[in-house]
């Protein structure tokens, strides 16, 4: 498999705090990598410094051999696309128009989006089942809509890494497992490489190839799912005594110790 | 795309709405001149002949005094308008308007002083105004870049300490001028006028509004993904602290010709925005146009209601207040159910 980005000896301080540091993993292609962590670990931290919203303070990040740090602003957004967590505020828009701003890094400063910008995002919706969605008002859909509306926009972006800020937060017990299925689905069909901040540890068992474990800024713990996803690991990760239950022999779920009693 | 054509065909219409509105308002105001006195005087400017006497009095208030008038409306409106839709897809707020970065209180301050120095140098007033307008939206960005934590919202705090400043300054100014001269010619300066609009104005502002509504025009669907706010605009690919730089620049300079020129005109840069976003949709490829000619018929039809209601002349921000705030209200009360307001 094709090493898709890479991240080394990546290191983010704010106000004279490392932040984040000695950060070191690879992301296949193709595969669904999860970021786990407390809150105030640095998973939002470490998502940003990938796509340069945040300028790390040393390390290196290639994206397909290509140093961020010599790209634009326009050509990383060609090559990393950000699905941000839900949010309501903007103009109401209709979602086409949201999703067609995934567009953006494609187009001319002067240009506005064409026929085949609008015919890209028609078939990102397609592509998640939800080109119903295309003329309703963003803001007046439910947050498992507008969350697949954006995964649209990053769809509609093209991009060979795709990065998720807690995709599932806000949304219910049924689309959490809709939309990462879909997800997951994309990451196979497309060859996309994503890469998520998650808080519930057994939704990532259950989706993600590789996990990513951090404590306190830095990497605790990664590799694959099934080898990494064990109770002394989410023990030290989570800072908690932590009990398993075993569904069949290969299917397990966590627990804090204390419910399990 | 349907909704494009259907976008189209509203700025047509409202072009010829716009010229229509043009049309009434050179031939409203206490000097009767009819359309057919107009078409006499092009005639004979054409043929150069010289008109008949009672018609070069006429053709005098039409040609210095009407006709800048008029167009001076047309560029102050659209640019007005066009600033505040710039301003509230950048700072992501329906309630901002041009003034907010404290470019008219700076504008307004420039200008009392002008009024109420010892000395009168020529366009005095004119250039105290635009530089501390300037000044203003300099001060007001300087100090968000000294703070800059989330430049958005602190750029609007900041903002609001620079307006407050101007407007203590302008109280200051205001209480020690002459009461009978000095301040009448001040409080007509904070209520916005046209009256005194000569065709020296009308070249000076012609700049200001053309480049800049060319450049928010050119750079409509930049501000779709810049509404969207700082995060998701890099992660789109544009760099959002550059298009704010040049869209405020830009804005704050056409601001600053207006009121520089006119006085404070208020709400049109707040309440047209809205208007255009319910007749066009939210997008800015639709609306903007749709805003830039809505401002400028807006400001000519409360310049022609201000000039024709009354023998005394009434300031023009009183009647676009009068009719922006009960429009805003209505606006407001419209979108309820669009999730933004």
């Amino acid at each position: 498999m094709a090493v898709m980005l890479e991240c080394k000896g990546l290191e983010f301080s704010f106000t004279g705090k490392q932040v984040i540091y000695n950060i070191d993993f690879n992301i296949q292609k193709g595969t669904f990598t999860v970021i786990l962590g407390r809150n105030g670990s640095g998973k939002t931290t470490l998502m940003n410094c990938l796509n340069r919203i945040l300028l790390p303070g040393s390390g290196n990040v290639t994206i397909l051999g290509k140093n961020l740090m010599s790209l634009s602003t326009n050509e990383i957004a060609r090559l990393i696309s950000l699905v941000p967590q839900e949010h309501i505020d903007i103009f109401p828009y209709s979602v086409l128009d949201v999703v067609v701003m995934g567009r953006a890094p494609f187009l001319k400063i002067a240009q506005k989006p064409g026929d085949s910008d609008y015919a890209i995002a028609i078939n990102a919706l397609k592509d998640l089942n939800a080109e119903y969605l295309a003329p309703h008002n963003f803001n007046r859909i439910s947050g498992g809509e507008r969350q697949i509306a954006l995964l649209a926009r990053a769809l509609a972006q093209t991009t060979p890494v795709m990065l998720l800020d807690e995709p599932t937060n806000h949304l219910d017990f049924n689309n959490q497992y809709h939309l990462l299925a879909a997800i997951k689905h994309l990451c196979r069909l497309k060859k996309i490489s994503i890469l998520a901040s998650m808080h519930d540890p057994n939704l990532a068992s259950v989706f993600a190839d590789d996990i990513i474990m951090i404590k306190n800024g830095t990497i605790m713990k990664k590799g694959q799912t099934a080898s990494v996803m064990t109770r002394e690991n989410l023990s030290t990760l989570y800072n908690t005594d932590t009990g398993e239950i075993w569904l069949n022999d290969r299917k397990k779920m966590f627990f804090p110790a204390h419910i399990l009693g | 795309m349907k909704v494009v054509s259907s976008s189209k065909k509203i700025v047509l219409i409202l072009s010829f709405l716009l010229a229509a509105t043009f049309l009434t308002a050179l031939i409203s105001g206490r000097l009767s001149i009819q359309m057919s006195d107009i078409l006499v005087m092009i005639s004979n400017l054409i043929h150069g002949e010289t008109s008949a006497r009672d018609l070069i009095s006429k053709e005098l208030v039409f040609a210095w005094v009407r006709l800048p008038r008029c167009i001076m409306a047309i560029l102050v409106g659209s640019s007005l308008a066009v600033s505040g839709a710039v301003y509230q897809a950048l700072f992501r707020n329906p309630l901002v308007s041009p003034d907010i970065l404290g470019v008219s209180a700076g504008c307004t301050f420039g200008a009392a002083l002008g009024l109420t120095l010892p000395f009168n140098v020529f366009g005095q007033v004119h250039m105290l105004s635009f530089g501390f307008g300037i000044l203003a939206v300099s001060l007001s960005v300087g100090l968000a870049r000294a703070i800059s934590i989330k430049p958005a919202i602190v750029l609007v705090l900041a903002g609001m300490v620079v307006l407050s400043f101007f407007n203590a300054l302008l109280m200051t100014v205001k209480y020690f001028s002459d009461p009978y001269d000095q301040l009448p010619s001040i409080i007509f300066w904070v209520m916005g006028s046209l009256t005194r609009v000569t065709w020296n104005n009308v070249l000076i502002m012609a700049p200001f509004a053309a480049s800049g509504l060319i450049l928010f025009l050119i750079l409509t669907f930049r501000l779709n993904v810049l509404s969207l706010g700082e995060t998701q605009a890099r992660s789109l690919g544009m760099n959002p602290s550059i298009f704010r730089t040049v869209l405020i620049t830009v804005s704050s300079l056409m601001v600053a010709a207006s009121v520089a020129t006119c006085g404070q005109i208020s709400w049109i840069g707040l309440v047209i925005p809205h208007i255009a976003r319910n007749i066009a949709g939210p997008e800015h490829e639709r609306m903007m146009p749709v805003t830039a000619i809505l401002g400028a018929i807006f400001l000519l039809v409360s310049d022609s209601v201000a000039r024709s209601m009354s023998a005394a002349e009434i300031p023009v921000g009183i009647i676009t207040a009068l009719a922006g705030a009960p429009l805003f209200g209505y606006f407001m009360f419209k979108n309820r159910r669009t999730g933004w307001l």
